[in-house]
């Protein structure tokens, strides 16, 4: 018999509480991979592809106030600047669900190739988005949800704008940041809200990546002590200032996490201590034949770190594979698009698991390292 | 016959090494349960505190928050004159006009930033919501830039403490008093002069208008006559069912420690198990000997039962305790987070009740009941000569 296999058979010896020490790790990690998951998704929104060139223009006071349309033509006007589209967000309420699950923007729809590219929509559909004012396009995630085909009529009632609207589904995207949402014109909606000559934000689209510093700092100069204040920042930044309103719920997220760690590393320090001291005679037999403290610290040391491995696998893994098969926006209903498993995330509960199994192994070793063989053998139970 | 329950209090009391751990699994599973679940309680308490049973409000019909109502001052002009509202001591109707700004402000701590509800009141407003008390300073005069902010908002946002002055829309404002709501969602909000609201952030109209009524009996006729009158295209509710409906915010909070809770137990279960059959491993001999002295198959297992369920309200009970020292700790440090209903800054506090403690512990009997059944069923089926010989 090999040293290892000795270290196999014995932890292999009573299976049950093996499966069970196993499992219960392997929960503890799959839960920490989903916290851990969850609270990068919260804090740290998706990349998006046209990000970069886009600069986000809204009210100073808030984003809850609403900028005049005139600001549209000198924004265009100033150097660097491509397109400029109003970006106003509707809050309708569809078929009379409890809450809202997808967002609907009203835009400038001639500009949607420019500003928002990397929304992939077939190019008879997106013409028929352009040539019908009371059309829109879904998010593929929205579309699936609630079957929504090309044609279908969706009327939406608004809990900011008084009067309703009814949009005809031109085409479906897919491929943006955020696949939920449905943009349809501006002009039906200002027609269908009376002409108040507003919007809700301006979404800039900058020539170069060079140009951005420059156009930020000149669009917020130009309206700086007008009746209109704004706020341009870059649409990265945009989506972190969401990140903040969240309060304590960072931190509360996290604290989550560490005492799920501890519940973890307790009950496999218990697990593995149990399994030791019911073993403690043979442990003193081992000893007796020669083995010394530092070998009897190896067998200990493998087989714990071996039980948190193999549990850190089935817990890991199988958080893997639920992120990354499940159909996310379904399972969530619509609150998260996706949830990425980082290898850094898998990084940080493996090491977890490797600690867990290191110091998990600590006190019976000393146990160990400490019994006399006579008192070793004296051991009953 | 059943086995006396020392019998099992004394066993795990016993064995407390390995009990220990499983224990204080137990006990971490129920805390994070009745601390998550104490926080939705906190912020339902907080929109249940708000509202007086006598008030109603009066908002745009199909607006779902006060922030996204419209009330045109064509509108609020009518409001006063209607049946049955009540009057001040000064014999003016008991009336309040309100604005509501959501305004970006920068946190004290780590440089973030969130919204915070300015709420622009008539000179009504105060008298209308009993629970809201000044603490220190003055209520603001109107056409000064004065405003007043809640005390916990003052403790988390910089440049809102007493006599300390924020800019907004280009506008210096002074802060000249410190509100304090009775725990209702007044205590996450700015108040201001309603008209000097409306002038600052270039409102043209009022988001809501609250009234007092004279009676319960009044106050249905009121709603009724609003409803009714089709010049106002305003929906008319009481204040305490306007607040009562806030609950979006408490939602994630209570679909998180449900989560939590289902899967962090089926860890604790794994661990209670793994005791619970252990202690029946070492006690086969003592297990053998009870059954040759005539206890039944029946008692056995009612007794394991028992013990894994004593063992786990052990756990229960250190976790109620747990969560009652994040409480003590955090009492003078209120938790915010965004509110889904109003897109701004709501605080609010930590609210362990006795129901949501006595849930705690029932979880916890649940779990020790779930661990120990099949160790209890393996104690209860061992063969009486077998189990006599084992050593």
């Amino acid at each position: 018999m090999t040293i290892g296999s000795f270290v196999l058979k014995n932890a292999l010896r009573n299976k049950r509480r093996f499966t069970l020490s196993v499992l219960s790790v392997a929960m503890s990690l799959f839960l920490l991979v989903t916290l851990l998951v969850t609270l990068r998704e919260l804090t740290n929104p998706p990349e998006d592809l046209g990000a970069a060139l886009r600069v986000v223009v809204r009210s100073r006071i808030s984003i809850a106030n609403l900028l005049p349309a005139r600001q549209r033509t000198v924004i265009e006007h100033i150097a660097g600047v491509e397109a400029v589209s109003p970006f106003t967000w509707f809050g309708g309420q569809f078929k009379n669900e409890d809450s809202m699950t997808f967002a609907q923007f009203a835009i400038e729809p001639s500009l949607m190739q420019t500003i928002f590219g990397e929304a992939k929509l077939p190019a008879d559909q997106l013409a028929a988005f352009i040539a019908d004012r009371r059309s829109c396009i879904v998010g593929k995630i929205t579309a699936d949800k609630y079957g929504l085909k090309i044609g279908q009529l969706m009327s939406l009632e608004s809990s900011f704008y008084p009067n309703p609207i009814e949009l005809k589904v031109a085409g479906i995207y897919a491929g943006s940041m955020d696949d939920r949402n449905v943009l349809f014109h501006h002009k039906y909606l200002d027609e269908a809200s009376g002409d108040l000559g507003q919007v809700g934000t301006w979404w800039v689209k900058v020539r170069t990546a060079e140009d951005m510093p420059q156009v930020i700092s000149a669009i917020n100069q130009t309206f700086a002590n007008t009746s209109a204040e704004v706020r341009a920042e870059t649409e990265r930044a945009f989506q972190l200032s969401f990140v903040s309103m969240f309060g304590n719920v960072k931190f509360l997220v996290s604290v989550i996490c560490s005492v799920v760690v501890f519940a973890l590393l307790l009950v496999t320090a218990s697990t593995m201590s149990m399994a030791i001291r019911e073993r403690f005679r043979e442990l003193a037999v081992l000893k007796a034949l020669g083995f010394r403290r530092r070998e009897l610290a190896a067998f200990i040391l493998a087989e714990s770190f071996g039980l948190a491995m193999l549990g850190a696998l089935v817990g890991i893994g199988s958080a893997y594979a639920l992120f990354t098969f499940a159909d996310i926006p379904k399972m969530t209903n619509s609150f998260f698009v996706s949830l990425e498993v980082t290898p850094r995330i898998m990084g940080l509960a493996a090491l977890v698991a490797a600690c867990l199994g290191v110091i998990a192994s600590i006190a019976p070793a000393v146990a160990v390292a400490r019994t006399t063989v006579v008192q070793g053998l004296k051991t009953l139970d | 016959m059943a086995l006396p329950l020392n019998y099992n209090i004394r066993n795990v009391l016993i064995r407390w090494r390995a009990t220990l751990a499983t224990v204080i699994g137990v006990a971490l599973v129920v805390s994070v349960y009745v601390s998550l679940q104490a926080m939705a309680a906190g912020l339902e308490k907080t929109s249940a505190n708000t509202g007086d049973p006598r008030n109603i409000l009066i908002v745009r019909k199909g607006s779902t928050a006060e922030s996204s109502s419209q009330v045109t001052r064509e509108q609020f002009q009518i409001i006063p004159y209607l049946p049955g509202i009540a009057r001040s001591a000064r014999d003016q109707p008991l009336v309040s006009a309100d604005v509501i700004v959501l305004v970006t402000v920068p946190r004290r701590e780590n440089g973030g930033e969130a919204n915070v509800i300015l709420r622009g009141v008539s000179p009504a407003g105060a008298e209308l919501r009993p629970q809201v008390t000044l603490i220190a300073g003055r209520w603001f005069t109107p056409g000064k830039r004065e405003v007043v902010v809640s005390q916990r908002l003052s403790k988390r946002f910089a440049n809102f403490g007493l006599g300390d002055k924020f800019t907004s829309a280009g506008k210096t404002l002074t802060i000249v008093g410190v509100l304090e709501g009775g725990n209702s969602a007044f205590d996450s909000e700015v108040w201001l002069d309603a008209d000097e609201c409306r002038a600052l952030f270039d409102r043209e109209n009022y988001s809501s208008v609250l009234v007092r009524t004279e009676n319960p009996e009044a106050a249905k006729t009121l709603m009724a006559r609003v409803e009714a009158d089709k010049r106002l295209p305003l929906r008319a509710l009481p204040e305490v069912e306007y607040y009562a409906a806030q609950t979006k915010t408490a939602m994630p909070f209570k679909f998180l420690a449900s989560a939590l809770a289902i899967m962090m137990s089926v860890g604790a279960v794994f661990a209670a198990m793994n005791t619970m059959y252990a202690s029946v491993g070492a006690r086969t001999r003592e297990i053998g000997t009870l059954r040759v002295l005539g206890f039944r198959r029946r008692a056995i297992l009612t007794s394991f039962l028992i013990e894994g369920a004593f063992l786990s309200l052990i756990g229960g009970l250190l976790g109620c305790l747990i969560a009652a020292g994040i409480y003590i700790l955090i009492r003078d440090h209120p938790i915010g987070t965004m509110s889904f209903d109003s897109f701004s800054e709501t605080v609010f506090q930590f609210r362990i009740t006795p129901w949501l403690a006595v849930k705690g512990l029932i979880f916890s009997v649940l779990l020790g009941i779930f661990g120990s059944l099949l160790p209890a069923l393996r104690a209860a089926r061992l063969p009486v000569i077998g189990a006599l010989k084992s050593l």
